[in-house]
């Protein structure tokens, strides 16, 4: 028989036992991979069909809104509601943020995708920004969909940038885009000159367009559950 | 080194079972990040649409309360005025006192000597903005700064030598007071950046003081007339 050199037998033994310990743990990986697979898929499925419920609810609920506008526009005529009291609850409305607007302003697209970008936007950039929009006398402001109102937090969870408690991030397209409406050269003059250089110094891509732009309402809500008006004595 | 070829022919064996598990090993991992991925985009715009759908109930709910009122007879002035109120309230305009905090915050006593950088010894318009953002994320009802309502068009700008709140000029000490839950609030704060104002403190000499009062009152804002947004519906 043919016999083993005894210079190879030990490296070969060492290669023999890694292979085996090698081929264990694969097959033990690749059982949780398939199991971790499945339950994933699952939790896919699962979140899919929430997910489709949610956006059909969505849609009932919009419709019963609509109608149930026009109802109460009819009852208010009706019953004859003092138009210029209509009006100042509009306009307080939209102070508060709780109206949908549309008006003359800027749209600012922001893309911090790029590889020469040194930090991604963060949430101390998104607050300034906004505080430089508020500075400039904008009038209503919103961030990827978002309204911004008094009470507005930014926060990161994780990697994930929270604007009013709701995920702003996208999967696709422009990462940020951020609507003032307002005087577009106070707005485009102030953005332009206090913002846009340190963006672009970070290496972002900005843009900042003057176009009439339409800003959502707050979809969250006001509560005051410890806040009394005040009444001075 | 010479090998046999009984040797050669096993070592080729080995290499390419080896390969073969790299290529495994390589496929799962992918396999596991891309649903990662996908289930990560899921989650935002789930979270959205639910906050949305909630909203809408609470508001449907609201109208049809009115439609009910207006139907039993009420007087219209009344629901009306009742209705005005309330968006005054949301929009900042009406003075509240309620349970809250005070924060203090003040430039140093002492000056910078030596190496010691200035910037170090004055309070900042930043970690003003910061505390607004850490307690409105408490939950705060109102916020004031200085006698100034915070609403939705405050700005707390760096102008040089004093800080802008809604247009008009503030200086140190800046006084912070928020209605809210007394533990969301102070919890909050003590989560985002509290700790590096305290740093501040002991090195430096800021002032930096958080007090838990049973009543404190913020006053209102003022109302400013819009010239270029106007109202619109909001459709699907």
């Amino acid at each position: 028989m043919h016999r083993w050199k005894k210079t190879l037998a030990l490296p070969v033994t060492l290669v023999a036992i890694a292979l085996g310990f090698l081929i264990s743990l694969q097959a033990q990986t690749q059982k949780d991979v398939s199991a971790a697979e499945q339950i994933n898929s699952d939790r896919m499925i699962q979140m899919k069909s929430v997910l489709i419920n949610s956006k059909a609810q969505n849609t009932k609920l919009l419709e019963d809104h609509r109608v149930l506008l026009e109802e109460l526009d009819a009852a208010r005529k009706k019953v004859g509601t003092d138009p210029r009291l209509l009006a100042q609850l509009v306009q307080l409305q939209m102070l508060a943020g709780t109206q949908a607007v549309e008006g003359p302003g800027i749209q600012i697209s922001i893309d911090d995708r790029d590889n020469k970008v040194l930090f991604p936007l963060g949430t101390n950039d998104i607050a300034r920004m906004i505080n430089t929009l508020k500075f400039a006398e904008a009038e209503a402001i919103s961030l990827n969909g978002q309204r911004i109102v008094g009470t507005t937090d930014i926060v990161l969870n994780g990697s994930t940038i929270l604007v009013n408690k709701v995920p702003i991030s996208r999967a696709e397209g422009i990462p940020y885009e951020l609507s003032a409406i307002g005087n577009q050269e106070i707005l485009l003059d102030y953005f332009s000159k206090l913002e846009a250089p340190m963006l672009k110094q970070n290496g972002l891509t900005v843009s900042i367009a003057r176009k009439t732009v339409s800003i959502p309402s707050y979809k969250g809500a006001y509560t005051f559950k410890h806040a009394k008006p005040f009444i001075p004595e | 080194m010479k090998l046999a070829k009984r040797e050669r022919s096993l070592l080729a064996l080995a290499s390419i079972l080896l390969g073969f598990l790299f290529v495994i090993l390589l496929k799962t991992q992918g396999v596991a990040g891309r649903q990662m991925e996908q289930q990560e985009t899921a989650v935002p715009s789930l979270i959205q649409t639910e906050q949305e759908n909630q909203q809408l109930s609470i508001d449907n709910a609201k109208i049809q309360i009115e439609l009910a009122k207006y139907a039993k007879g009420q007087s219209a002035l009344t629901l009306a005025n009742q209705q005005v109120l309330e968006a005054k309230i949301n929009a900042g305009l009406v003075a509240l006192a309620g349970p809250g905090i005070r924060i203090i915050l003040d430039d140093s006593k002492r000056e910078a000597i030596g190496e010691e950088d200035p910037m170090l010894f004055v309070i900042h318009e930043q970690y003003i903005r910061e505390i607004l953002n850490a307690l409105w994320n408490g939950g705060a009802e109102a916020i004031g700064v200085n006698g100034q309502r915070v609403t939705t068009n405050t700005e707390v700008f760096c102008a040089g030598s004093f800080i802008q709140i809604n247009g008009s000029r503030q200086m140190p000490p800046y006084v912070i007071e928020a209605i809210g839950d007394t533990n969301n609030l102070s919890a909050a704060l003590k989560f985002y950046g509290w700790f590096k104002l305290g740093d501040l403190q002991e090195q430096n000499g800021i002032t930096r003081k958080l007090d838990i009062l049973d009543k404190v009152m913020i006053p209102a804002g003022k109302f400013r007339e819009y010239h270029y947004a106007e109202p619109v519906k909001e459709g699907p």
